[in-house]
């Protein structure tokens, strides 16, 4: 694959910032890959390494630990049921439960590091190792976890193999922890959890630095186009190939193909998931469909001719539910063949004739150019066959195979939500189908289709939902700006003061999957929400993809609104799950550009920062993956804090604070080398919240730090006690906790804001200069 | 299907819930009040899915009528309030952290609860904090009067239909 132009540029030369941006940068060191650098005190931490700044964060966010089995049946030994006692290794519950979360986090890890080990090794293949790292000249500090972590500046896409070689011998120390006979304290356990989390989002910016600069997707570009999202974009009466996963390569591959040959006008190429947005980083004629919520639907409706999946989040009875709909399936990685035959060395002719002729269900073809030329080669001739075919049963006879229903209610109680499946397959039995019209739209039903396997009579439910969406299919014309990939320097520069004294109140980053309690329009409408309080939002994944998929009552979208500068009010779409990364990584450009932190070998004072300056907090409403557990777990040992949904206590750990706990908010102002009272900011490493209601102040809350100045602190105080009176209708009652002294009383509040603090006897305190967990016990 | 062949009132509402051996105690309305009477210190926990009629006014007429100190999780404090009920707002993980602590205050600051009745929580939520109280919390029991069997409780209503529920928490809050 050649390096190729796209229509995406930069734009850099036009922007308003290039004056001041020359004028600030500073020409910081350069060093590269092997060359000595000044070196903080742990570059390439081992597993042990950061231990001690783990236990001074558990200590005070101690794990809260709620089973989800009781018992463990990972060796022999077992089945040991933990419930109050040891298992016959010695491990106990709590333990036990650390000890999954460990796993988990490896294993979402695993599945980055997989595919940014795919991306790096692909990407030196086609363009070689010594293909430059190069950004663009608004990002000086291109991958500021790389050289935080491995002390040394990416130059070249060869330096990235060191990086993940280092991630992988990391993991296999981990993941050997898991083991019968290892570790035996949780606290450990956590730790090596977080160490997990640090090298997942270490190999999230190695995978889409990859990307950005091989493939040439936006670097950084705040003006990336604005691309279509939803079904009812894509125009069904051409052949359409669906993508779906993680992987771009694939995706690219059908895009430089279409586009080698002339085609791109005659086919439709489409994803769902990641895959979607990195494949319209790359080319932005190709759409996303949305989020993980609509694949079952969206394979339910015949649309798609061909299906390419790649890794991660795919249905795994792809297969199966594709050949219902004679739909072509190619696998491309090796984390997913499927028990496809490979066809990776045959002539390509010949396996779009044994595809279409149906002599082999499906192709395993690990070469994204084949790919290209394959999928879209059976797609055109699939095509019409399948135009004549019917996908869906039409609403007569839905209704008559809804009377069928014996009323057993055990689709509900299946369902992960709740959700009254039983009452809309009641009402379309008498011609209603209003309830089923409630459970597709904003993906209240997801589509996980355990209710149709629970059904006695075998009703196809997937399909009735899909059907009854039919009718709104054309409306679902939405629009989502292309992932932009990394937060400029000169962007920090401009937002890093405001921020770190609180005149910005925050920066929300609306991350992961779409396993919602109530639909994606929450996640809309939380997103709305703090872009008209002035806070940065982000997003990224599925996440970013619900964001898109709500309009205002002019029919504009988010991102029509909204501009993608990475400034109050900006909604940045930085990419996929990958690109996760650039959050943390905006939050440690914060520390080095605006705080002149020194990045190399330095993890301890960066985190320190940003857990006590940096007023960012991430949401995954509905985190789903354990890729999503290894994300949230990486960015709390840099010191963010995130709120899951109500579904997110299904991970079995969360991190909590306790405010009634005075002791455990001492810090240490550097300025002075006093050890102080602090307050609870932020109150919770992790927090999973039973409703959007309740979230909403905790999000604001959550983004109190002890540095803020008194006019930030009042701003941010003003958006907690606005939020937290709509819901509760009171003032929040631990409002004393967060008012130091009577100028961090928000004016509009102040009366009732006093009163309380009178009532509780508050008293004034002495604020910190440079707050800071350093220094305090075992340091 | 062999499952749904078992008594359905006590599989858990949402069946995969069920977590190992130790499972809930299934109580009437009688022996959950027993269980309150027996109790020295105990908490009513309301969740967002009571905070509409007819469980609104059930709920308060529960508390009311055992003087039962009251935690309101989600956003139900608010619905609670217009009803002139006196509640602790708490998020239900931040509500289970404390009452796993033996040392906690409890909401009136005379100790830690003993007995924890749980209604209208999102259910399989609730389902982790009563997991995480069942391992993490031998002090107290946990009772849950919900419509829904929780087996991760101590003690549960079963699973029942609106109508025999209603009268469930109608006879508890004597009426």
């Amino acid at each position: 694959m050649a390096p190729k132009p796209k229509d995406m540029k930069d734009d850099f030369w036009k922007s308003k910032d290039i004056k001041i941006s020359i004028g600030e940068i500073e020409e910081k060191d350069t060093k590269k890959m092997g060359e000595e650098v000044p070196m903080g005190p742990t570059p390439k931490p081992h597993v042990t390494d950061l231990r001690s700044w783990d236990m001074k964060l558990l200590d005070r966010y101690e794990p809260f630990y709620a089973p989800f089995c009781d018992m463990c049946c990972l060796c022999t030994f077992g089945k040991c049921d933990l419930t109050e006692k040891k298992g016959a290794c010695g491990i106990d519950s709590a333990a036990q439960q650390a000890r999954i979360v460990l796993l988990a986090c490896n294993i979402g890890t695993a599945a980055h590091a997989g595919h940014a080990r795919h991306l790096v090794d692909h990407l030196i293949n086609d363009f070689g190792a010594d293909y430059p790292i190069d950004l663009g000249m608004n990002i000086d500090i291109e991958a500021p976890l790389i050289r935080t972590l491995m002390g040394k500046k990416p130059e070249k896409l060869g330096d990235l193999r060191e990086v993940i070689s280092y991630v992988e011998e990391q993991m296999s120390h981990l993941l050997s922890a898991c083991h019968t006979g290892q570790e035996g304290s949780s606290l450990d356990f956590e730790s090596k959890a977080l160490h997990s989390g640090m090298m997942d989002d270490l190999a999230r910016e190695v995978g889409d630095i990859a990307q950005i600069v091989a493939l040439n997707m936006p670097k950084g570009d705040e003006n990336a186009p604005l691309v279509e999202l939803g079904v009812g974009t894509i125009d069904a009466k051409k052949p359409v190939v669906l993508c779906i996963g993680h992987n771009v390569l694939p995706g690219a591959g059908i895009m430089d193909y279409l586009d080698e040959t002339g085609q791109e006008e005659d086919l439709e190429v489409c994803g769902i998931c990641c895959a979607a947005i990195d494949v319209t980083r790359y080319n932005d004629r190709a759409k996303v469909v949305g989020p993980l919520s609509k694949q079952l639907k969206f394979i339910r409706s015949g649309i798609a001719d061909v299906i390419v999946v790649d890794e991660q989040c795919i249905r795994t009875d792809v297969l199966e539910e594709a050949l219902n709909k004679n739909c072509a399936v190619i696998a491309t990685t090796d984390k997913m063949c499927l028990g496809l035959p490979d066809m990776t060395r045959e002539d390509t002719d010949k396996i779009v004739s044994k595809l279409v002729n149906k002599e082999i269900p499906g192709a395993l073809i690990l070469d994204s150019e084949k790919v290209g030329e394959v999928s879209v080669k059976v797609a055109k001739i699939l095509a019409p066959e399948r135009e004549k075919l019917k996908f869906l049963p039409e609403l007569d006879e839905i209704q008559k195979m809804a009377s069928d229903c014996t009323e057993c209610g055990w689709c509900n109680r299946v369902c992960p939500n709740s959700k009254p499946m039983m009452e809309a397959v009641v009402a379309a039995s008498k011609g209603d189908f209003s309830k089923f019209q409630e459970l597709y739209e904003y993906d209240v039903c997801y589509s996980c289709g355990r209710c149709e396997q629970e059904c006695e009579r075998d009703l196809p439910l997937m399909d009735f939902v899909t059907k009854v969406g039919e009718h709104f299919v054309k409306d679902e014309k939405f629009s989502i700006r292309a992932g932009r990939g990394p937060v400029q320097d000169v962007e920090i520069r401009r937002v890093g003061a405001p921020l770190v004294l609180g005149d910005i109140p925050g920066v929300i980053a609306f991350v992961g999957c779409s396993n919602y309690p109530d639909g994606g329009k929450e996640v809309a409408e939380m997103a709305k929400e703090f872009l008209e309080r002035n806070y940065i939002v982000v997003a990224t994944g599925c996440g970013a993809m619900s964001i898109g998929e709500y309009k205002d009552e002019e029919g504009k979208t988010l991102y029509e609104q909204y501009s993608g500068d990475f400034d109050a009010r900006g909604l940045v779409n930085m990419g996929s799950c990958v690109s996760n990364a650039h959050i943390s990584g905006a939050c440690i450009k914060i520390a080095n550009i605006f705080a002149k932190k020194p990045l190399e070998g330095n993890f301890e004072e960066i985190a320190d920062y940003i857990l006590n300056r940096v007023g960012a907090c991430g949401v995954a409403w509905g985190a789903y993956s354990q890729k999503a557990a290894a994300i949230a777990t990486g960015v709390n040992r840099w010191g963010i804090p995130v709120v899951i949904g109500p579904h997110g206590s299904k991970y079995r750990r969360l991190y909590l604070g306790r405010a009634d706990k005075k002791d455990n908010w001492k810090i240490k102002d550097l300025r002075t080398g006093k050890i102080m009272d602090g307050e609870p900011a932020p109150e919770h490493l992790i927090y999973a919240a039973e409703t959007v209601e309740e979230s909403m102040p905790m999000i604001a809350k959550l983004c109190i730090r002890p540095n803020d100045t008194a006019k930030g602190r009042q701003i941010k105080l003003n958006h907690y006690i606005d939020l937290y009176k709509r819901y509760f209708g009171v003032l929040p009652p631990d409002i004393n906790l967060f008012v130091r002294n009577d100028k961090d009383i928000p004016i509009t509040h102040k009366k009732e804001v006093k009163d309380l603090l009178e009532e509780v006897g508050w008293e004034p305190r002495e604020i910190p200069q440079e707050p800071s967990l350093m220094g305090l016990d075992g340091d | 299907m062999v499952i749904k062949l078992s008594n359905d009132r006590v599989i858990p509402w949402q069946p995969t819930v069920i977590a190992g051996p130790k499972q809930a105690l299934l109580v009437t309305p009688e022996t959950a009040e027993l269980m309150i009477r027996k109790s020295k210190r105990p908490l009513l926990v309301l969740g967002p899915l009571v905070k509409e009629e007819p469980l609104l006014s059930l709920a308060v007429g529960i508390a009311e009528k055992w003087d039962l100190p009251v935690v309101t999780t989600g956003d139900a404090y608010k619905a609670f309030r217009e009803k002139d009920l006196d509640s602790v707002a708490y998020g239900a993980i931040e509500i289970v952290n404390l009452l796993k602590d033996p040392e906690w205050v409890g909401v009136n600051g005379e100790g830690q609860h003993d007995l924890v009745i749980f209604l209208g929580c999102i259910y399989y939520l609730a389902s982790q904090g009563l997991s995480a109280l069942k391992h993490y919390a031998p002090h107290l029991k946990t009772l849950t009067i919900c419509k829904f069997f929780h087996s991760n409780a101590d003690a549960s209503f079963p699973n029942m239909k609106d109508e025999e529920w209603l009268k469930y928490l109608a006879k508890m809050a004597g009426q």
